[in-house]
């Protein structure tokens, strides 16, 4: 009756309009779905129905696939939708902590996502891709980096004060730019310009308002400069990054801006316009000298040395290809990107060479599948090449979903044009004549560059009947991921395309043979697809000579966690892991032990300190008990608990699977159940064996990629750092920080300053002005604010009766 | 066509041959549960798991086409290890009794819920025989039992167990009244003689089978009358010897011969004249059994546990001569494996060993579960008939209606137990957080034990398939992911058409119909059958 009723009450007339345009077929579901929960904040019962009716979409499939995906809500949404980031490197971070800090500053009831005034609900996300800013969350639009448990409170109050602005201010002034890029297409006149990325993740880290300041600062100054947007500048421990590029001259880059450093950084380089602005200007100048001796010192802070010794260290071992022209390139401005040489490379493999000749090129290139396998490229065009369908597809495989990685996202904002590229040449040589790309929901932004990017190519005819006025012809589109992991599985990509649920299917028959709607279907990931246009611009040979003998070329990485310079980096393979960390990346923080590198996400495995000289290679990786993956790089130090990180890339994984075969939809969990008893002091003797066996067959019987790999963590673990289980047997957590087997303690240097006790949320450390304050244990939620406040580094985390790693400095 | 080595055994195909047919086609049978031919295989359950030695990769056999060279395993250890793990894995989230707690906790594993059923059902004829297949002396027990199986009833933990003991009381004083008591079938005479030395519990019950099987038991008794501590132990008002009399006559009905009077002072006489001995003496002294030529502990007689034989050749023992003094159930029980173990002795035949019978476990219920399950069988609150009174034939079936019928339907027929049997899966390995227990009951007799599914997808297929305007589908995912209705509706709405089919292919008892729906259908059909015999 419940169900009438709300039917009679909700308006209808939007779903059969979202119908009317998105259409009636089976694989419409997804985006169907999302229409609605874009309409309504959830997917209500009776909008459901009303599909049914309205389309092919039946109530079976519809009820499948809605569950499936965890980006659909069945249930009405709080006002503003708050995901915390529970990606690696946030985990590492502390995102439980924000994750507890959000419950309670929201006052949730256990087991309610949403506050008792509707105005939040909580949501876990697996990994926004922001991994250099960790711990993130994002509310609606907005994200939020490197939080503290303390900060929740105040992000949600500045959330609400500034909810009701637009969402991307710097979007709506794109054409005007655009305008201004095709004069100096034309050769008309040099400009000056300031150069700011406008990435995701730099968005996160405020570059958007640095934006906004500059942008009203050249309006008041009226300063003929060129605001530009660029991609990703790939140095994240230095956004905002703002980057000064006189028309003559070398350029100057500020790192770490705040928006209230605009004014100063615009008139340190350009003259306003204008006799009374100029007197203006020199007014305040002269005023600000007047109260301060060292006007120029705060802007200076922000200086950046491009031949400082950091930045050359960072930038050094990097070798751009899928990344080549970081930072320079506005993503979507398809002119300065055929300037920079762009679709060239097409135009050679359209005009100038036959497909066999194209595939033949890739072989010599010795290029590998960059999604984590390593599979040779050449060998999986050369099996499409040869299915004799007239229908086949071309996919690419955005879906890039470990925690820790964010590679894919990157390259889909910064460098768009690059992806379509590598795709059309791709289709070309296989013989494809329509494609998708399959972009996870998780990215917005990348979807929102991606259709813009698609859009221009077909006005600029290079998608379409007659691709560079040749007789090929393609098309593309986007279909977007819901959430769900397993969709990077390709077998699960296609059932997804498909309409139905993500899950994976036995192979052989492999999608090359019979794939998309049974057709032979061509699936690369985004990196793949970006390194073909540098290979036929450059040749293949330059490609094979870069990187080792067998993985020949670059690999992206996006280095995250306990690292002093995080960024997505380019290198050569074969570089050694030692490389990474301590040169590109500047190690761990001072005081601090480098302990091991994660590689690969939820597939891969840690590569422990002691065989930090591995080279980055498909096999030296695999030999150590981690993978290539498809790139994301967790450093972790001796703060880190290897057993609880294990257990987090299992608790993704576990959570992640379809639950279509038992190995991997309850092996899986019963892995989990043995690292949760371990991990809260609960294990028995035998459980170590048991893991062991049950990876083992995990690994063995399960259906696809993502349930042959869950056990990977958790034997790299094993296998390098054994003692630590062990120890967690014995009840200790060496790190500090399984909270079951820890405890806080306040030393004798505590100078009695209070400040513990006033921020404690559980009023767990009595109020003792000038004496030694004591931690009522009970009431001890370990959300770690004591410590984080102490002045004099008095609280400490004991384990198994002795401090542990976070208390001491190692 | 692809030629495919399975076993070392090898067979050429034709192309897209799985390798599941290839090797039906060798005369391997390897195990499937989700895979239903004619239907997708969803390769869920992994049980037909294979291996392909030349490319080092376990396969689903029932979905994985033969390509040429394929060096396959079925029947190795390393293979039959991933089967058997998969059913464990499956059986850590599989949340159902095969056979019910009683069962277990009843020594003599008597078949209480069906003894149950048939009270409920009126057909105490039925009954006695069912009690009588394991228990020899109904009536004693019924009256002497200290009653285990009500300890591990689940209606225990609602609101008071079902009165099993005195309904089994119920069942043979009904049948002790009758002009012509319950005779269980015998086989024909094998000439085969045994001596049963002692003519209490254990050996009237050994007797019992024995005779049944064909084989001439002559009790010798030292005692004046028999029954043993049954006799001498009890008091007469609770087990009245009437009572005790009527059961023992119940044994020599069927062709026991019963020499009382009769104190056994050596075996080598027995020897010569019989094919087999079985002491059934109670207590015996570590100096007599050595006189005998029989090796025993402080604690009794010394057996091999796995045939029950004493250390003297043709010779068994059961019963009180091997511990202190047990319960009379116990006792009974012994009686019963002793026959046979000593049946199979007599046939010739090597003795299997007593095994403990495969069953899942729910563990203990939830007190919200157990209501509920209360609240689905019948209403009436326990009671037990006063001192010296019997059931009423309506009260016993109210009592007999209170019984949860905790073993699960598929019993017997249930493809996820049959082979997890024969992979001699351990059910409770991989042991973890349990699902609610929650039996939906439906129009139609559709009963829905969603706790049991094991996500093989066959019933979602079928109703596909079947055109069902609602169907099934799987809801959420992962470990989480159950089997769903549409909006919220009714699985018989989702299988209005296909229930029959969805039932059939259910390989293990999570859609089933119901007992009372079955019993309807057999009812209906064999009212069919008369109305066809009498036109």
């Amino acid at each position: 009756m419940g169900t009438e009723i709300s039917q009679l009450e909700l308006d209808l007339e939007p779903v059969e309009h979202i119908v009317n345009q998105v259409g009636r077929k089976i694989d419409s579901v997804v985006p169907i779905l999302q229409a609605i929960q874009q309409h309504y904040r959830y997917l209500p019962e009776a909008a459901l129905r009303r599909v049914c009716e309205l389309t092919e979409i039946s109530p079976a499939q519809i009820t499948g696939v809605s569950t499936f995906y965890e980006g659909f809500r069945h249930r009405p949404q709080g006002r503003h939708l708050l995901s915390v980031c529970h990606g690696t490197a946030c985990h590492v971070n502390g995102s439980g902590m924000i994750q507890d800090a959000v419950e309670q500053a929201l006052n949730l009831e256990p087991g309610a996502d949403t506050d008792s005034d509707n105005r939040f609900t909580v949501v876990r996300a697996a990994c926004f891709g922001c991994c250099t800013l960790s711990p993130v969350i994002r509310i609606d639009q907005e994200t939020y980096g490197h939080l503290t448990a303390q900060d929740i409170p105040s992000t949600l109050g500045d959330f609400l004060q500034t909810a009701s602005r637009p969402a991307f201010p710097w979007e709506s002034g794109s054409d005007q730019q655009k305008g201004a890029s095709r004069r100096n297409l034309n050769g008309d006149r040099k400009r000056d310009e300031i150069h700011i990325g406008l990435d995701s993740c730099c968005v996160a880290q405020g570059c958007g308002k640095v934006y906004g300041a500059l942008a009203d600062v050249l309006q008041a100054t009226g300063a003929d400069v060129k605001l530009k947007q660029v991609g990703c500048q790939t140095m994240c421990h230095q956004t905002p990054l703002v980057e000064i590029v006189p028309a003559n001259g070398p350029a100057t880059f500020y790192a770490r801006v705040k928006p209230e450093n605009a004014r100063d950084l615009v008139l340190q380089h350009f003259r306003p316009r204008g006799v009374a602005r100029r007197v203006g200007h020199w007014l305040s100048r002269q005023i600000d000298r007047w109260h301060s001796d060292e006007v120029d010192s705060p802007l200076q802070q922000h200086r950046l040395d491009m031949r400082q010794g950091s930045v050359c260290k960072f930038l050094g071992r990097q070798k751009h290809i899928a990344t080549e022209h970081y930072g320079r390139l506005n993503g979507l401005d398809i002119d300065e990107y055929i300037l920079s040489g762009g679709f060239q490379a097409l135009r050679t493999c359209l005009t100038g060479k036959e497909p066999s000749a194209i595939i033949d090129d890739v072989r010599r290139s010795g290029l590998r599948g960059r999604g984590g396998a390593g599979f040779p490229t050449y060998r999986k065009w050369e099996m499409m090449s040869q299915q004799e369908s007239p229908v086949k597809y071309i996919i690419c495989n955005g879906d890039e979903g470990d925690p820790g990685a964010f590679m894919d996202r990157m390259l889909l904002e910064s460098f768009p044009y690059r992806v379509i590229e590598g795709m059309i040449i791709a289709a070309r040589a296989v013989g494809a004549h329509q494609g998708f790309l399959y972009i996870r929901a998780e990215y917005p932004a990348a979807v929102r560059q991606m259709s813009t990017a698609l859009e221009r190519c077909r006005k600029h005819g290079l998608l379409g009947e007659r691709v560079m006025d040749t007789e090929f012809r393609l098309d593309l589109s986007i279909k977007q991921g819901a959430g769900a992991f397993v969709c990077g599985e390709e077998t699960a990509l296609i059932h997804s395309i498909e309409g139905g649920r993500g899950t994976p299917r036995v192979r052989p028959p492999y999608p090359v043979e019979s794939g998309l709607w049974g057709k032979p279907t061509l699936i690369n990931n985004v990196e793949t697809y970006s390194l073909l246009p540098w290979i036929f611009r450059n040749g293949a040979d330059a490609f094979a000579e870069l990187g080792t003998e067998s993985s020949r070329g670059t690999k992206v990485f996006a280095l995250a966690g306990k690292v002093v310079r995080g960024g997505l980096i380019e290198v050569p393979m074969g570089v050694t892991v030692r490389e990474i960390v301590e040169e590109i990346g500047g190690g761990v923080a001072p005081g601090r032990r480098f302990k091991a590198v994660q590689i690969g996400g939820p597939s891969g495995g840690c590569v422990p300190a002691e065989l930090a000289d591995t080279p980055v290679d498909y096999e030296s990786l695999a030999a150590v008990g981690a993978i290539m993956g498809s790139g994301g790089m967790v450093v972790l130090d001796d703060t880190d608990c290897m057993v609880d990180i294990a257990r987090f890339f299992l608790r993704f994984t576990q959570n992640e699977s379809c639950g279509k075969c038992t190995f991997c939809r309850v092996g899986t969990k019963r892995l989990l159940d043995i690292m949760d008893r371990i991990c809260t002091g609960k294990g028995r003797s035998g459980d170590l064996k048991q893991l062991e066996q049950l990876s083992g067959m995990v690994s063995a019987g399960s259906l696809c990629g993502l349930g042959k790999t869950a056990p990977n963590p958790v034997l790299s673990t094993l296998r390098h750092f054994r003692e630590e289980y062990e120890a967690h047997l014995h009840g200790r957590c060496p790190a500090g920080k399984c909270q079951e087997l820890i405890h806080y303690e306040i030393s004798r240097d505590c100078i009695g300053c209070t400040l513990c006790a006033q921020h404690c949320p559980t009023d767990a450390i009595p109020f003792t002005p000038y004496q030694q304050h004591k931690i009522v244990d009970d009431k001890c939620i370990r959300c770690d604010t004591c410590r984080t406040v102490c002045p004099e580094s008095a609280v400490i985390i004991t384990s198994g009766e002795s401090p542990t790693a976070l208390s001491c400095l190692s | 066509m692809p030629i495919v080595t399975i076993d070392d055994k090898t067979i050429d195909v034709a192309e897209g041959t799985t390798i599941l047919d290839a090797a039906a086609a060798l005369g391997i049978e390897i195990p499937t549960l989700c895979y239903l031919k004619g239907y997708e295989p969803s390769t869920s359950c992994q049980v037909c798991l294979v291996k392909d030695r030349k490319r080092n990769l376990m396969l689903p056999s029932c979905a994985t086409r033969i390509v040429d060279d394929m060096q396959i395993d079925s029947e190795t250890e390393e293979v039959h290890t991933m089967r058997r793990t998969s059913l464990e894995l499956l059986f850590s989230d599989h949340v159902g009794d095969c056979l019910a707690p009683c069962f277990f906790a009843c020594p003599a594993h008597m078949d209480i819920p069906l003894m149950l059923e048939q009270i409920g059902e009126e057909q105490v004829e039925e009954a006695i025989a069912t009690v009588k297949r394991d228990i020899a002396l109904p009536a004693v027990l019924g009256r002497v039992c200290t009653k285990p199986c009500e300890k591990g009833c689940r209606r225990k933990g609602a609101d008071g167990a079902v009165a099993v003991c005195e309904l089994k009381r119920f069942v043979a004083d009904t049948d002790l009244t009758r002009p012509e008591p319950y005779t269980p079938p015998c086989k024909p005479d094998t000439g085969k003689k045994v001596a049963i030395v002692g003519a209490g519990p254990t050996g009237l019950s050994a007797a019992f089978y024995l005779q049944q099987e064909g084989h001439h038991c002559v009790l010798f008794e030292k005692a004046p009358l028999a029954g043993g501590r049954l006799r001498t132990d009890t008091d007469p008002d609770v087990l009245p010897p009437r009572v005790l009399d009527a059961e023992i006559q119940q044994t020599l009905r069927i062709g026991a011969e019963l020499h009382p009077n009769c104190l056994v002072e050596n075996l080598d006489d027995l020897d010569i004249e019989f094919d087999a001995i079985l002491l059934a003496c109670g207590q015996l002294t570590e100096e007599q059994s050595t006189s005998w030529g029989i090796k025993s502990t402080k604690r009794g007689i010394d057996i091999d546990k796995e045939t029950l034989q004493t250390s003297r050749n043709r010779v068994f023992a059961a019963g009180s001569c091997l511990r202190a003094k047990s319960l009379y159930v116990r006792s009974v029980a012994d009686g019963k494996l002793a026959a046979a173990a000593m049946n199979e002795f007599l046939l010739g035949q090597p003795i299997t060993p007593p095994v403990s019978r495969f069953s899942s476990r729910i563990g203990a219920l939830q007190a919200d579960e157990a209501h509920q399950l209360a609240e689905a069988s019948g209403h009436a609150a326990r009671s037990l008939p006063t001192p010296g009174s019997e059931y009423s034939p309506s009260q016993a079936m109210a009592q007999a209606d209170r019984c949860f019928s905790c073993g699960c339907i598929s019993h017997g027929s249930c493809k996820f137990e049959r082979i997890a049997i024969q992979y001699a899966a351990d059910p409770t390995r991989f042991a973890g957080e349990r699902r609610a227990v929650e039996v939906i009951h439906r129009p139609g007799g559709i009963q829905f034990e969603p706790h049991k599914c094991i996500k093989c997808e066959l019933c979602i297929q079928i109703a596909a398939r079947g055109g069902e305007s609602l169907g099934l589908s799987f809801v959420g995912r992962g470990f989480d992911v159950e089997l769903g209705v549409p909006f919220d509706h009714q699985i018989e709405q989702g299988i209005a058409r296909t229930a029959a089919a969805c039932v059939a292919a259910c390989p293990t008892g999570a859609l089933v119909f119901s007992r009372e729906h079955q019993r309807m259908v057999k009812l209906e059909s064999g009212n069919r059958v008369n109305k066809d015999a009498i036109q």
